[in-house]
Formats: C-alpha cells, sequence, structure tokens
C-alpha cells in the first residue's frame, strides 16, 4: 500500500526543487472509476496527488505533449525537467521514448510506482452501473470497492484491466527512485487472445472490422491519449500529401486504424490507453497486440523494455524471415 | 459475368534491379502479363506502406513491392528495411481480413527478366484467386 502522506510530501520535495518545472502525476477523479492526471506546479497542488487502482492514465503521454513554442530574443530556453509519476506499463513508454530519443533521459525524473492493477472502467460499469465509489483499493487477492458506505469485494479478474491480468512489467523499468517497495510479479503473456482471433477465416475478420470500423467517428482520442503518438505532424492530419482524407466512411477508417497499428508496430507498449479512451469501443488493442506477437515472434523484439536497444524499424537482421517473398 | 476478372495490380519496382529486370524481359521479348502498372522507386525501401494502403483505397486488387536480392541493393541495405516493414504489413493486412495474396512482394536482380515474368503471372493468379478487392476501396472517388 501506499502511504498517500509519503508519496504527497516527496511530490512537494521534488516540485520545490530550483531544476523542477512540473510534476506529472493523478489526483481523485470528478466521476466514476476513473482518476484525473494532474500537472502539479505549484507544492501547495501536491496534497491533491493520489495513487490507487483508479490511476489508469499513462502519465507518461503527457511528457511530449509539451508544445515547443520558439523562445523570444534575450530569453533564455526553460530547461527545466519534468517529473512524471508512473506504474510499470507508463514506464515501458518512458523506455521506449529514450529509444526513439523523443528527450534526453535527464530532462525527466521517473518517480516509479510499482503497482498492481487498475480499473477497467468498462467492467466496472457493467458490475456496478454510472456510479462513483467512495473508495477503491486492492487488498491482497480481492479488489475492495466502497460504495454509498457498502463495501463490495471482488476477485482481481472481475474488475482489473486486461493488461493487467497478464502483466509481466509490475515495477517500473526505469525510475529515479521508488515510491513503494517493488511487488511480486504475476503475469504471463501467451497471447492466447490473439491466436483465437487468427482461426477465423478472412472473411470473417473482415466481417468483424468492418462492423468495428464503421463505428470510429475518428476523434483520434486514440492516438492523442497514446504515448507513442507524439509525431509533430500526424499523417493523418497532413494536407499535402493526403494519405487518408477525413470522410468517416469504411474506406478512411480502415486506412486509419491500418496505418495506426502500423505506426506503432514494435513501438506499442500496450498501455491499452487508446483502448479505454475510445468513445465507441473499438477493440483497438486486437490490432495493437497481434502486432506485438508477430514482432516478438519474427524479430525477438520487444518494445519498451531496454533503453540500449534500436527501434525496430530502424535496424534489420540480415537473416530476417522473408517467408511470403518469391 | 462471363467475362472473366482482369486484376489491376499495382508493382512498386526499385530503380536498379526489378525495374531492369522488368525492361529486360520487355527487351528481350518475354511477354509478361499485362496486368501490372509499374511504378517505379529509386530503391524498395523508399516504399512506404502507406503507398500500398493508399493503392488499394484508389481501386488497385493487389499489389507488388519488388527490389534486389538481399545484399544486393544498389544503397547496401534498403532492401533489408524493407523487407521487416512489409513482413509486419502483410501480417497486419492478413488480420484485418484482407486477402495475403493481395500483397505480393518479391527479389528480381537486373538479370532476371524471366523470374520477373514468372513472378507477374504468379502474383496475377493469386490476385485472381482473391477476387476485385472492395473491402476498403474508395466509394466516392471525386469528392
Ligand atoms: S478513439 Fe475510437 S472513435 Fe476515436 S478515432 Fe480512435 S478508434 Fe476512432
Ligand atoms: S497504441 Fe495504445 S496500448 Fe499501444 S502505446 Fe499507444 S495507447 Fe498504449
Ligand atoms: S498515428 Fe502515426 S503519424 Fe500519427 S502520431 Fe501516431 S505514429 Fe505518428
Amino acid at each position: 500500500m501506499v502511504d498517500l502522506k509519503e508519496l504527497q510530501d516527496k511530490a512537494k520535495e521534488v516540485i520545490s526543487r530550483d531544476d523542477v518545472r512540473r510534476l506529472i502525476g493523478w489526483q481523485r477523479g470528478t466521476y466514476g472509476f476513473e482518476s484525473a492526471p494532474i500537472v502539479v506546479t505549484d507544492a501547495s497542488d501536491a496534497d491533491k496527488l493520489i495513487f490507487d487502482p483508479t490511476c489508469v492514465q499513462n502519465p507518461a503521454s503527457f511528457i511530449t505533449l509539451e508544445e515547443k513554442r520558439p523562445v523570444p530574443r534575450g530569453q533564455e530556453p526553460d530547461t527545466r525537467k519534468v517529473a512524471v509519476m508512473v506504474k510499470g506499463c507508463d514506464s515501458r513508454a518512458i523506455v521506449q521514448q529514450l529509444v526513439e530519443k523523443a528527450y534526453p533521459r535527464e530532462n525527466v525524473i521517473v518517480m516509479g510506482m510499482p503497482c498492481r492493477g487498475v480499473i477497467d472502467r468498462r467492467k466496472a460499469a457493467a458490475l456496478f452501473g454510472d456510479v462513483t465509489p467512495d473508495e477503491v483499493k486492492l487488498d491482497g487477492d480481492k479488489v475492495v470497492v466502497s460504495l454509498n458506505s457498502e463495501t463490495k469485494e471482488l476477485a482481481r479478474g472481475d474488475i482489473l484491466a486486461d493488461k493487467c491480468m497478464r502483466c509481466r512489467y509490475p515495477n517500473p523499468l526505469v525510475s529515479d527512485e521508488l515510491m513503494t517497495e517493488e511487488v511480486e510479479k504475476w503475469g504471463a503473456d501467451e497471447f492466447a487472445d490473439v491466436d483465437e482471433f487468427e482461426k477465423m477465416s478472412p472473411a470473417d475478420k473482415w466481417k468483424f472490422w468492418e462492423e468495428q470500423f464503421s463505428k470510429c467517428i475518428r476523434c483520434y482520442s486514440c492516438r492523442n491519449v497514446c504515448p507513442m503518438c507524439y509525431c509533430v505532424e500526424c499523417v493523418v492530419a497532413k494536407l499535402k500529401p493526403q494519405w487518408t482524407r477525413r470522410s468517416t466512411d469504411i474506406s478512411e477508417n480502415a486506412a486509419y486504424h491500418v496505418q495506426r497499428a502500423w505506426h506503432l508496430s514494435g513501438r506499442c507498449i500496450e498501455c491499452m490507453e487508446c483502448q479505454r479512451v475510445c468513445p465507441v469501443d473499438i477493440p483497438i488493442m486486437t490490432l495493437n497486440r497481434k502486432m506485438t506477437r508477430d514482432v516478438k515472434e519474427m524479430f525477438d523484439y520487444e518494445p519498451g523494455v531496454d533503453v540500449e536497444a534500436e527501434p525496430l524499424l530502424a535496424c534489420y537482421n540480415p537473416q530476417d524471415p522473408e517467408d511470403y517473398i518469391m | 459475368m462471363s467475362e472473366e476478372f482482369e486484376p489491376n495490380i499495382v508493382a512498386f519496382l526499385c530503380n536498379w534491379c526489378s525495374y531492369a529486370g522488368a525492361d529486360l524481359a520487355g527487351t528481350s521479348r518475354t511477354q509478361y502479363l499485362p496486368n501490372i502498372k509499374i511504378i517505379r522507386v529509386m530503391c524498395s525501401g523508399r516504399v512506404n506502406p502507406l503507398f500500398l494502403l493508399n493503392a488499394l483505397q484508389q481501386g488497385a486488387d493487389g499489389v507488388l513491392i519488388s527490389g534486389c536480392h538481399p545484399g544486393d541493393c544498389h544503397y547496401l541495405e534498403g532492401n533489408f528495411y524493407a523487407r521487416r516493414r512489409f513482413m509486419l504489413m502483410h501480417k497486419l493486412l492478413e488480420h484485418v481480413g484482407v486477402d495475403p495474396g493481395r500483397v505480393n512482394m518479391s527479389w528480381v536482380s537486373a538479370s532476371e527478366g524471366v523470374k520477373f515474368k514468372d513472378v507477374i503471372e504468379e502474383v496475377v493468379t493469386s490476385v485472381k484467386e482473391a477476387g476485385p478487392m472492395d473491402q476498403f476501396r474508395r466509394r466516392q472517388l471525386n469528392w
């Protein structure tokens, strides 16, 4: 369990440092089973910080979001650091951003939060409906939800996100300081869901995706929330050349989803943020996990685990598989 | 329909090997099937997988990417990068239900005019089997 007081004091200490500009973490959400991200710039705000199973957001997404405005003449650029609190999966995003040289390592202070799982809002809504719980905590193998002064105990799998049930990296892979003790690992990932999906015939697969893609309203939430989607100009926003048009018909939607899954192959660190935020419940991870599995199988590569690694598509091995090439 | 389906195939050929191979097929009067529309690129590593998606959106029934044999790339390693990329794209398209026969890749050197003809035959056959591509073809072309 995290001692909140300790965490907030630690955060205060960090944000009060002269070389730290802001701290990104979680605060109590206003509604439902999810926290809200918070950017702390003043020590007095640090008391709002929390850490519990509602802390679903990936704060690593915010590091690259900052707009780089031109520095006015006569002023020095602000080179102060950004502190960020990360769970295990979030830390992989930082590793991958470092692999891609998104920013230098010394620009960020990583506060590691060993984690035992977060809530899936869809599972929670199915169980409880549209409510806001008073408290959610993990107690051993149970998730304890307090709601209207009643408490309810649930098995972890009933309410925690799928990614948490198969999590292999609950402890941050990169951090300057761990806020609590490391937790024991429990997960394994056999990609059974991918295997299951692959049993379908091409026609059935398309039928499934046609239905899913047709729902997409191209709000680009999935892209905006993704820690790996930090291109200054995204291809879907480009007008010259315009690769995908903005109309939400099946052709453009399919192209959008295929291109996004392709841009994230060998980069997606499976934080599942994209799928979480989708307003129309498109199973985006079904694409991403297929790529993760294949990348691992074909190139023995796992993104976001090794800061020294080279980006998958920026290197090659002369012995790479080429079974379908004539 | 009594008429047989004639697929429309876009082929991205690298300037140094496959395009020269196609040229050799032409100059040595080796007939290859006319279903392919060739686009010459400087290297197979220059082919962005979005080209392929865009071709399928704009009415191609299949695509072919062809470059120098591994190790023979004019730019030394372009085709190695291309190979990784298109292995992944091939798998991804298969996953969304695009017939894998529509996405083809080959290594054809400048001296392999006959191989070029064989490759085209094979590609045309596999795309014919897959049938017309209407999964994500653009319905409104002029908007
Ligand atoms: S979040 Fe969902 S609806 Fe929005 S663009 Fe992504 S897939 Fe489409
Ligand atoms: S694609 Fe989705 S799961 Fe992968 S890194 Fe981006 S938000 Fe996370
Ligand atoms: S979808 Fe592709 S281009 Fe757009 S932000 Fe993500 S990685 Fe960049």
